[in-house]
C-alpha cells in the first residue's frame, strides 16, 4: 500500500448531484479519499464544465491516479475532450459505471489502499451488483 | 502462514451504509479473502455494495470469515468494527472465533 490515495472526480450535469454523491462517499468511505465535485456549467445551469473537470483532475491529484465518473453521455464527451488536452493516459482513468454506486465502491477500494485500476475497477464491478 | 478463520456476532444496530463502508475499507486492507454472510446470503467483505446488499439489522446473527496469510487478524479487525460501528446500545453477543493453520 502506497502513501498516495487515488483521487476521484465526479462529473455531473448537476452541481447539485456531484456534491451530495461527493458527500455521500465521503460519509460511507470515512473522509480520507479526495473527492472532488465537478457539477453543472461554469455559469450554474445544468450540463458540464471542461474548465470544471480540468480543475477537479488537478485538485484530485495526489501522486497516485485519478479515477473519473461521469453521470450522462456528454459529461463523458466533456471528460474525453479534456483527456485529450491535458490527459495523461496512465495517472486519469474514466470509469463506465452507475454514478452513485460507482462512486461509493469507488471511493472504498481508494480508502483501503486500492490502485488506480483497482479503483476504477470497483467503480466498473458495481454495475452488477443487485441492491435488491 | 495460510489460515482460514470465521467468527459470528449478533449485531445490536443495522448494517447501514456507514459501518458497510467501514467494514469494506477494513477489508480491503488485508490479503485474505474476506467474506460476510447473513440471512443465508454471502458478500465479498471488500465490496462495499456487496455488504450493503446484506441487509443486515440489528439482532441479526453475521459470520466474518476469512482465508488467506493475515486472515486471523482480518477476522478480528471486522468484528470490531461490526461491534464499534453498529453499536446503538446493548452489549454485542461475541462468539467464540475459530481459526484453524
Amino acid at each position: 500500500m502506497t502513501a498516495a490515495t487515488v483521487g476521484i472526480v465526479l462529473v455531473s450535469h448537476s452541481a447539485e448531484l456531484a456534491a451530495g454523491t461527493a458527500y455521500l462517499a465521503a460519509q460511507v468511505s470515512g473522509g480520507t479519499v479526495t473527492i472532488i465535485a465537478a457539477g453543472g456549467t461554469d455559469d450554474g445551469d445544468l450540463g458540464t464544465s471542461a474548465a470544471k473537470v480540468v480543475r477537479g483532475l488537478s485538485e484530485a491529484e495526489s501522486g497516485a491516479g485519478v479515477v473519473v465518473l461521469p453521470d450522462l453521455g456528454s459529461a463523458v464527451l466533456t471528460v474525453r475532450a479534456v483527456l485529450e488536452d491535458h490527459g495523461d493516459a496512465e495517472s486519469v482513468l474514466l470509469a463506465d459505471a452507475p454514478f452513485v454506486e460507482g462512486a461509493v465502491a469507488a471511493t472504498v477500494t481508494a480508502a483501503a489502499g486500492g490502485d488506480i485500476k483497482a479503483v476504477a475497477a470497483a467503480a466498473e464491478e458495481a454495475r452488477h451488483v443487485r441492491k435488491l | 502462514m495460510y489460515a482460514s478463520c470465521e467468527q459470528a456476532i449478533t449485531l445490536v444496530g443495522d448494517l447501514h451504509a456507514r459501518p458497510a463502508g467501514a467494514l469494506a475499507v477494513a477489508a480491503g486492507r488485508f490479503a485474505a479473502a474476506v467474506s460476510v454472510t447473513a440471512g443465508g446470503h454471502t458478500a465479498d467483505a471488500k465490496s462495499v455494495l456487496g455488504v450493503m446488499g446484506l441487509g443486515a439489522t440489528s439482532g441479526q446473527h453475521v459470520t466474518v470469515s476469512a482465508a488467506g496469510p493475515d486472515a486471523q487478524e482480518a477476522v478480528a479487525a471486522l468484528i470490531t468494527i461490526l461491534t464499534q460501528a453498529t453499536k446503538v446500545g446493548g452489549l454485542l453477543r461475541n462468539q467464540a472465533g475459530c481459526c484453524s493453520r
